[in-house]
């Protein structure tokens, strides 16, 4: 019965789901941006030229027509012939399909297709995950939920009060972001207990005792070798933003196993009365072991994995590996090796955490 | 010294302090990951298959993470198994969005790093995007399939008569308190990494439909969900292959 009672609820988002993203792809009620759909049930592509750049890498240059019909804004319910110039590497631009809804604008009355719709992409692939979720979890899901929804907004209003400081007072605002996230994630799963407190505490020193150090030895190096200048979509002092960047890059693996760390040796505490401060720190340092190591990897191929475009473009363009290392992945290892030393770290500050349990046990 | 070797030299003696032999190893493990990443750059920039990439590179990674960075062989084996049918599944999701979203390659916001930079460079940036989607993945498919093997070996362990039912039942409850631990590592992993394009937005003012139509933030966004999709087929499959090896270890 119960298991049934999961299955209907994870079909039942799942539809919503689907209508949601139906609604999303067809409606441009909400669209600041005129919304257009290729007509054309045929596309003409053609070759315009083929090219080689200064590096020898051969590529072309192509030409599609097509007729998109405009849907909302001044224009809604012409019809115009556009043409897309692309290459079929589509490294900025892109290849379109027949019947596809595209975003457009004008240009002296000219119409041009910018990019696709992909609102709609998002909103399915959300439910689809929300519905497996529901159907493993079961009510589970709505903690976890409320957890994504609550760090989101807090993530919103830090952002906010980083842009009125204009980038300024970064220890501050992200230390007080890492304070708030650590302390709603681990209110929502785990309720206000003292099991609660001793992993928050712990993590908060895993996050700020292994940044600390990190910071010292960047200053101690006189930060020799980190290409600031390189930090992606910088808006603002881009070695503020890095270091922000850091701060939260650590804070989601420390807490995950602080979390493991501490609930285990709770359990073993609970279940095991006669254990000694040298068998749980040996019990601890055991756990340790075993996941620092996925955990390290964890962060080391997001933090790499998201410069691998660039990485690829930079050695195509012939420039050297030291080079394209040192531009497009060196900030991204550096960021790997400040969330690596907080994962080794939190091994320890969860253990020592975890003796509060035992002392209250040898009391009683 | 530059501060890059400072904080290898750091890390691998809190390493060898806190984990010991195991700590080496998955010192080990974490530089070889790195440096597959890098080769997997060259290789591609070199004008070798993306695909045949991907198929060599894909359960290599698995095995390095897994392998080095665990010592328990039951655990390895079975981890091993379930993330590799995981990503497999996880590759064909990301294969499907991607033709829908079209959200290769570089976005708007990049153009000034692009400037001196030739784009047409002949190689399918559609395909680097699957590439680098999955590897975001893979770490997360990983990571929760070996916590999720060694939480039921040791169930196994303090009571070795534990039948399959049981073993099934405490799964689901081993898996959600990693479901939840394993969301907030992807979810503020990636924070991390997009600070700079989430500011990028509140300060050049983007509408709500502005922002779930830019190519990076679909990006982003849908590694979040194929990671945490990832995450939720690890935990009941690791279970029931657990399970159904285990049994035949009885008969």
């Amino acid at each position: 019965m119960y298991l049934n009672k999961k299955i209907l609820v994870s079909l039942a988002i799942l539809i919503t789901g689907i209508i949601l993203a139906s609604i999303c792809y067809y409606s441009t009620s909400w669209a600041t941006r005129p919304v257009g759909v290729i007509t054309s049930n045929h596309i003409k592509d053609e070759l315009v030229n083929k090219t080689e750049d200064s590096y020898k890498n051969n590529d072309e240059i192509r030409q599609q027509t097509m007729k998109v019909k405009v849907l909302s804004g001044k224009n809604k319910g012409k019809t115009y012939v556009v043409h897309n110039v692309y290459s079929p590497s589509q490294a900025v631009t892109y290849k379109y399909r027949p019947h596809q809804r595209v975003i457009v604008a004008f240009v002296k009355h000219k119409a041009k297709v910018m990019s696709p719709k992909r609102d709609w992409v998002l909103v399915l692939g959300f439910f689809i995950m929300l519905s497996i979720l529901a159907l493993l979890a079961g009510r589970h899901t709505i903690m976890l939920m409320a957890s994504l929804v609550l760090n989101a907004v807090i993530f919103f209003f830090i952002i906010k009060f980083d842009i009125i400081e204009n980038g300024t007072k970064t220890f501050l605002i992200y230390g007080l972001a890492v304070i708030l996230f650590t302390f709603v994630s681990l209110l929502l799963a785990q309720g206000l207990n003292r099991k609660m407190l001793v992993t928050l505490l712990a993590t908060l020193l895993g996050v700020f005792v292994s940044f600390g150090i990190c910071y010292l030895i960047m200053r101690l190096t006189h930060e020799s070798g980190i290409k600031y200048e390189a930090v992606d979509y910088a808006t603002q002092d881009p070695r503020s933003l890095f270091l922000a960047q850091a701060l939260l890059g650590v804070l989601g693996a420390v807490m995950d196993e602080a979390t493991d760390i501490i609930s285990s040796l709770h359990a073993l505490a609970k279940h095991k009365a006669s254990l000694t401060i040298r068998e749980m720190i040996l019990s601890g340092r055991t756990m340790g072991q075993e996941i620092m190591g996925p955990l390290i990897n964890v962060l080391v191929l997001i933090f790499m994995a998201e410069a691998l475009p660039m990485t690829i473009l930079f050695l195509r363009d012939n420039n050297t590996l030291n080079y394209t290392f040192q531009f497009a992945l060196s900030l991204g290892v550096i960021q790997s090796l400040i969330s690596a030393v907080g994962i080794v770290l939190t091994i320890v500050f969860s253990t020592f955490c975890s003796i509060i349990f035992l002392k209250k046990k040898a009391r009683r | 010294m530059n501060t890059l070797t400072a904080l290898l030299i750091l890390l691998f003696a809190l390493m060898l302090i806190v984990g010991g032999t195991t700590g080496l190893k998955s010192y080990l493990s974490v530089i070889l990951n790195a440096c597959l990443v890098i080769l997997v750059a060259l290789l591609i920039s070199w004008g070798v298959d993306i695909v045949w990439v991907g198929i060599i590179f894909i359960p290599l990674k698995l095995l390095t993470i897994i392998y080095l960075g665990t010592h328990d062989y039951a655990v390895a084996k079975n981890s091993f198994i379930t993330a590799l049918l995981v990503s497999v599944t996880i590759i064909l999701t990301i294969i499907i969005f991607e033709h829908f979203a079209q959200a290769a390659g570089f976005g708007d916001q990049a153009s000034e790093e692009l400037v001196g930079l030739s784009l047409n460079v002949g190689i399918s940036f559609p395909q680097i995007s699957i590439i680098v989607t999955i590897f975001s993945t893979l770490g997360a498919i990983a990571e929760a399939s070996v916590a999720m093997s060694a939480g039921l070996l040791e169930l196994k362990r303090h009571d070795p008569n534990i039948n399959r039912t049981q073993l099934l039942h405490n799964g689901n409850q081993v898996g959600t308190d990693i479901l939840g631990t394993a969301l907030n590592t992807i979810l503020f992993g990636l924070f991390g990494s997009f600070l700079p394009l989430f500011i990028w937005y509140m300060r050049l003012n983007y509408s709500l439909f502005d922002i779930l139509n830019d190519k990076l933030f679909i990006s982003e966004s849908m590694i979040i969900i194929y990671s945490f999709i990832g995450v939720l087929l690890t935990i009941p499959l690791t279970t029931y292959l657990l399970a159904h090896t285990l049994d035949k270890d009885n008969h």
